[in-house]
């Protein structure tokens, strides 16, 4: 029996090709997926590994929690070198400064995509694997050695003066030396700067104090031992780990937040890909299987078993599945590397070792490509088992319908229901992230399934509009494309639907990002009074006099600095902003709630704070509570809530005044300045001052209110970009699908096509009736996906509206979208088109 | 194995039926390989309802070569289908080999199809994508079957398309792809071979090959043959041929000439 199934594999290629085609681009982006994220994991691995080779022990302050903008911490004492170096079996101990930072030449800073700039401060003794190429370590103050890869970026050499910006300010120094990390020109793209412990210790304002100490053991004494020692030498704010633990730590860090984001994402847009694949799948099993009907009464006629049936075409679907999976593995091998490659044309130098095939990879492809497979050809298999053996002696290619055929339309309300059921869940339910977006994903595939269930019964009425104008352009093509369509609504919907769930989720994307566009510029327009923000680029903090710079400049009235920095408040890793309040109301606008004024400003003190709405009910709190705040150090404060308000976009967060902060937080960590123009003074003019007033800090970004506003919508449609490329695969998919579907389509009606070609069609008029029918399918399934995007978006976007995000449509992309629904309908034509032109007309009146 | 039935008939001009047919049926007959009694099938129901057959008794031989003729409408080709199980009647039972068929659950007809029963269609029916030989196995193959080889040699032999066996069906005549058929049919060695129409696609020439073989698995290997025809030169090869009308028997003969066979119908459808 699977010699049968075989063999009616390989006698109609195109057809298998195609078919398989549907599941394999879906497997390929999953198996991808993780490719790729493995490969970046094990880069990162092997730079830690590296940076921590011949550390045994390393020491730093214990961090209650990590977060993006919590800054250097305090450090530990200088002196505890000494205490380590003391500790029985520690062979050499030294400290180090480290940092974050920028760098500019020539009044520019140099780029990285991405990556920070890191600081370290030389000390001797240092076991790190920095190898010198040229000239040596910084000796004196004013002197540091850089990394190869920005020597040779900005045509660097020895005695080249540069200037470094860190939160101590901008100040220039000259090149000591250019070293290699390792192997590597550049650390996973970012650039290193090795100091001098006094220059470090001064620009990140640690003086007296190391960031890290680290140990070297003696011989004989194992990591592990000696850790424990110097453990219980030093008090207990020091973390004391050995090398290997602090590299496998430092690993999972950046693999949690790379794979917390990175791999989800990739992995539901292959999820996506799989999901029109199986809807390929099932209607091309669907119409492959009534084709046979003849064949497979026959097979019954000779006593093959139900069974034995069901065996043959599962056994097809199985090797489909087999060779779908296998092939994706190899294409997604390939997208891995395509994606890296992309990454390094954009100078984006994401650190990632050679291919990465786990075993995991390849039983996720397997399992995926062969139960998706199967799964789908499920139905239309056991709708192959009841065609009665007298069907062996009858016309006709239509399958008895299934068993629960009658009650399709009652499967497609239960499953609409466990949809909405799962996406309420996921919306409003408990869980972590996570989980939640999984169930809401869930909820999401059944109500696709349910629409596509029911879609069939709007097909015939659709189809008749959407065929109506054709019709009057083409009487006889026109017509007979109408015809043909509402004459199968089951299959046409099948078809439609494959379309429906890439556009579907498309047009959600769209719609959302234009619901966030609208409604961050109306909060913005709502709250900001500002003409002119600065901000630094890549989100480094700003050196702390800016905000003087700024308000020296010519035509500027006031200027307001916020700080931000992460605390932890009740559990919950919150952003804590600083400002001075009088100079803040000038360039804020506060959205009080709960009848609060601009009064409380002056009850905020140095314990009071306000709470942003979003914030208080994430925090359970309210005005008139107090909260406890825990720096990263592990520092706490206790403080007053005087106020609530509402900006869940910009400061969603807490904010407290400058004093307040300076007794909280060690460091200060300007994040922006907001100023206004004075009346008389033109805007342009002053941002040309401005941008004068901060040529010594090239860190700073000037921007206009408009400027700013452009610049985050700009932003958010390079990410929309981004997710309709990705998106654009399951176009693609369905694209296969459509074509799959004329193709059996034309086949079926051979006898047909030949009959009309007799009596006086031409071969255009034939082309053009199959191409109609593909433009009408492909126009349903995108009217389809576009009023399931727009609901399903209008659904989540009314989850949200407490966050300030508002229901906006983006109509002239939904025209787009409709557009591409045509074009793709033409495309998917070409070829079965050509195939139904070739009908030899004899032939196929005598086909049987 | 019977013996031939070879009688010579005389016919009465006067259209009456040909002395060796009886106006009832032949049932009680020993080594009945089939057998029938009050066999009804109706379609459709009030108004519409049409009763394709109306009590039909029939017993088949075992080792003769039957024929069932009849006008179109007449319900032969219904008859057959129930006889053959692929049917079920509204009234009635049959029995093959002593097993009574209708009330038989899905699973034992399968049974049944693989072991007691061949089937030869108007449309060849073989499988496009098997090769000849493929297709010839292809009972043994369902049933799990190895078969006997040499028996499958000498069907190969006996239907004469020793050189065409790699082939696939769309590489092989009609007549060939019949002969396939016929081949397919026997190789499991069926208790009764069911023909409907066979030589209904094919050319006069081709057809006088199909049925030659027919009746030499009946004469060689004993097959027992009930084959459904309109083409009264075909219905010559057989030993018995019942005529049906309306619904039900109206003659049951033994071997006629052909245009014995002309004048029954022609009588049928005067009458």
């Amino acid at each position: 029996m699977l010699r049968v199934a075989w063999r009616s594999l390989t006698a109609h290629r195109l057809r298998t090709f195609l078919t398989t085609l549907a599941i394999l681009l879906g497997v390929a982006m999953i198996c991808g997926t993780y490719v790729l994220s493995d490969q970046i994991d094990s880069g990162f691995k092997d730079i830690f590994t590296n940076a921590y080779k011949g550390i045994d022990v390393t020491v730093t302050r214990k961090a209650k929690f990590s977060g993006e903008m919590t800054g250097a911490t305090a450090g530990l004492p200088e002196s505890m070198v000494a205490q380590v170096k003391a500790v029985n079996g520690v062979a050499d101990a030294y400290g180090y400064v480290a940092g974050t930072g920028a760098v500019a030449v020539d009044g520019k800073v140099a780029s990285t995509g991405g990556s920070p700039t890191l600081f370290f401060s030389y000390a001797p003794g240092d076991v790190s694997n920095a190898t010198y190429v040229q000239g040596g370590h910084p000796a004196a103050p004013g002197q540091v050695s850089i990394i190869q890869k920005l020597a040779k970026d900005k045509n660097l050499g020895i005695g080249s003066k540069i200037d470094v910006i860190t939160p101590g300010g901008s100040e220039t120094v000259t090149v000591s030396g250019i070293f290699t990390f390792g192997a590597e020109s550049s650390l996973g793209g970012s650039i290193l700067i090795d100091t001098t412990l006094a220059d470090a210790q001064r620009w990140f304002d640690m003086k007296g104090s190391v960031s890290t100490i680290d140990a070297k053991a003696e011989a004989g004494v194992s990591p592990d031992t000696l850790a424990g020692r110097v453990r219980t030498a030093l008090p207990a704010y020091a973390d004391v780990k050995t090398g290997t633990q602090a590299a496998t730590d430092q690993t999972k860090q950046i693999s949690d937040a790379i794979g917390g984001f990175l791999r989800p994402v990739l992995l539901s847009f292959g999820g996506i890909a799989v999901l029109v694949g199986a809807f390929i799948i099932f209607n091309a099993f669907s119409m492959t299987v009534a084709q046979r009907r003849r064949e497979f009464a026959m097979l019954r006629a000779l006593g093959a078993s139900r069974r034995q049936v069901l065996g043959v075409v599962t056994g097809e679907a199985l090797v489909m599945g087999i060779l779908a999976s296998v092939l994706g593995i190899l294409v997604g091998l390939a997208i891995a590397a395509g994606i890296l490659r992309l990454f390094a044309a954009a100078n984006i130098d994401i650190p990632h070792s050679g291919l990465v095939l786990a075993p995991r990879t390849i039983v996720v492809a397997l399992a995926v490509g062969i139960v998706v497979t199967l799964l789908s050809a499920v139905v239309p298999a056991t709708r192959a088992t009841r065609v009665p053996p007298m069907a062996a002696l009858q016309e006709g290619a239509s399958l008895p319908p299934s068993r629960f055929a009658r009650f399709t339309r009652y499967i497609a309300i239960v499953v609409a229901i466990l949809g909405a059921l799962a996406i309420a869940a996921g919306m409003y339910g408990p869980g972590n992230t996570t989980s939640r977006l999984g169930t809401i994903a869930l909820g999401a595939v059944f109500l696709f399934v349910a629409v596509a269930m029911v879609s069939r019964y709007i097909i015939r009425p659709l189809a008749g509009v959407l065929g109506w104008p054709l019709q009057r352009v083409s009487p006889v093509s026109g017509r007979l494309a109408r015809d043909n369509s509402r004459r199968n609504p089951g299959r046409t919907a099948a078809t439609a639907s494959a379309l429906m769930i890439g556009l579907g989720v498309v047009v959600f994307v769209a719609v959302f990002a234009q619901g966030l566009k609208t409604s961050f510029i109306d909060s913005f327009d709502r709250v900001v009074r500002a003409d002119f923000i600065v901000q630094g680029k890549n989100f480094l903090p700003l050196p702390s006099d800016t905000a003087g710079k700024v308000q020296g400049a010519v035509g500027v009235q006031t200027a307001a600095a916020v700080q931000a920095q992460q605390a932890q408040i009740g559990g919950k890793t919150t952003a804590i902003y600083a400002v001075d309040p009088v100079a803040f109301q000038q360039v804020w606008k506060f959205d009080w709630l709960k009848g609060g004024t601009d009064a409380v400003l002056a009850k905020l003190g140095t314990d009071g704070v306000l709470v942003e709405e979003q914030t208080a009910s994430t925090l359970g709190t309210g005005v008139g509570k107090t909260v406890t705040l825990t720096t990263v150090d592990g520092k706490q404060a206790k403080l007053k809530v005087v106020g609530v308000y509402r900006d869940p976009i910009m400061l969603n967060g807490v904010i407290m005044t400058d004093a307040a902060y300076q007794s909280i937080f060690t460091k200060p960590q300007l994040f922006m300045v907001f100023a206004t123009t004075g009346t008389g003074a033109s805007v342009s003019e002053t941002q040309a001052s401005l941008k004068a007033a901060l040529a010594t800090v090239p860190t700073a970004d000037v921007q206009t209110a408009q400027e700013y506003k452009d610049g985050i919508v700009k932003q958010v449609n390079q990410l929309l970009n981004l997710l309709y490329g990705l998106l654009a695969m399951s176009v693609i998919i369905s694209v296969f699908g459509i074509v799959n579907t004329l193709v059996l389509a034309v086949f079926e009606r051979t006898r047909e096509i030949g009959l009309t070609r007799a009596i006086g069609m031409s071969r255009t008029q034939v082309r053009a009736t199959v191409r109609y029918e593909s433009v009408i399918t492909s126009i349903i399934g995108a009217i389809m996906g576009i009023v399931v995007g727009v609901v399903f978006a209008w659904v989540v976007t009314t989850r949200f509206a407490g966050q300030g995000i508002t229901f906006s449509i983006p109509g002239v992309q939904l025209v787009v979208f409709l557009i591409v629904g045509v074009i793709v309908g033409i495309i998917a034509a070409i070829l079965p088109a050509r195939r139904a032109a070739k009908i030899d007309i004899l032939e196929a009146i005598h086909y049987e | 194995m019977s013996d031939n039935v070879d009688t010579t008939t005389i016919v009465n001009k006067e259209g009456a039926a040909p002395a060796t047919c009886e106006a009832g049926t032949t049932v009680g007959l020993e080594d009945a390989v089939v057998q029938a009694r009050g066999v009804e099938r109706d379609y459709g129901q009030g108004d519409a309802l049409v009763r394709a057959l109306a009590g039909v008794d029939i017993d088949l031989q075992r080792g003769a070569y039957t024929a069932i003729m009849g006008p179109s409408g007449s319900g032969k080709s219904t008859l057959m289908h129930i006889l053959a199980g692929l049917d079920k009647p509204t009234a009635g039972n049959v029995w093959i080999d002593g097993l009574e068929i209708t009330t038989l659950k899905e699973r034992a007809l399968t049974q049944l199809r693989r072991d007691k029963i061949g089937f030869i269609f108007q449309t060849f029916n073989l499988l496009p994508t098997l090769t000849a030989a493929e297709n010839i196995t292809l009972p043994l193959t369902i049933a799990g079957r190895k078969g006997d080889a040499a028996w499958v040699d000498e069907l190969i032999k006996t239907v004469g398309l020793g050189d065409r066996l790699t082939h696939k069906p769309s590489e092989l005549s009609g007549g060939q792809q019949q002969r396939v058929a016929v081949a397919r049919a026997l190789a499991s060695r069926p208790a009764v071979l069911f023909a409907d129409e066979p030589t209904g696609n094919l050319d006069s020439r081709t057809g006088e090959e199909v049925l030659q073989l027919l009746r030499q698995s009946r004469d060689k290997l004993g097959q027992t043959i009930v084959m459904v025809t309109h083409d009264a030169h075909a219905a010559t090869y057989a030993d018995r041929i019942v005529f049906l009308k309306d619904g039900a028997i109206a003659h049951d003969c033994g071997r006629l000439g052909r245009d014995d066979v002309y004048e029954v119908i022609k009588s049928l459808e005067d009458a």
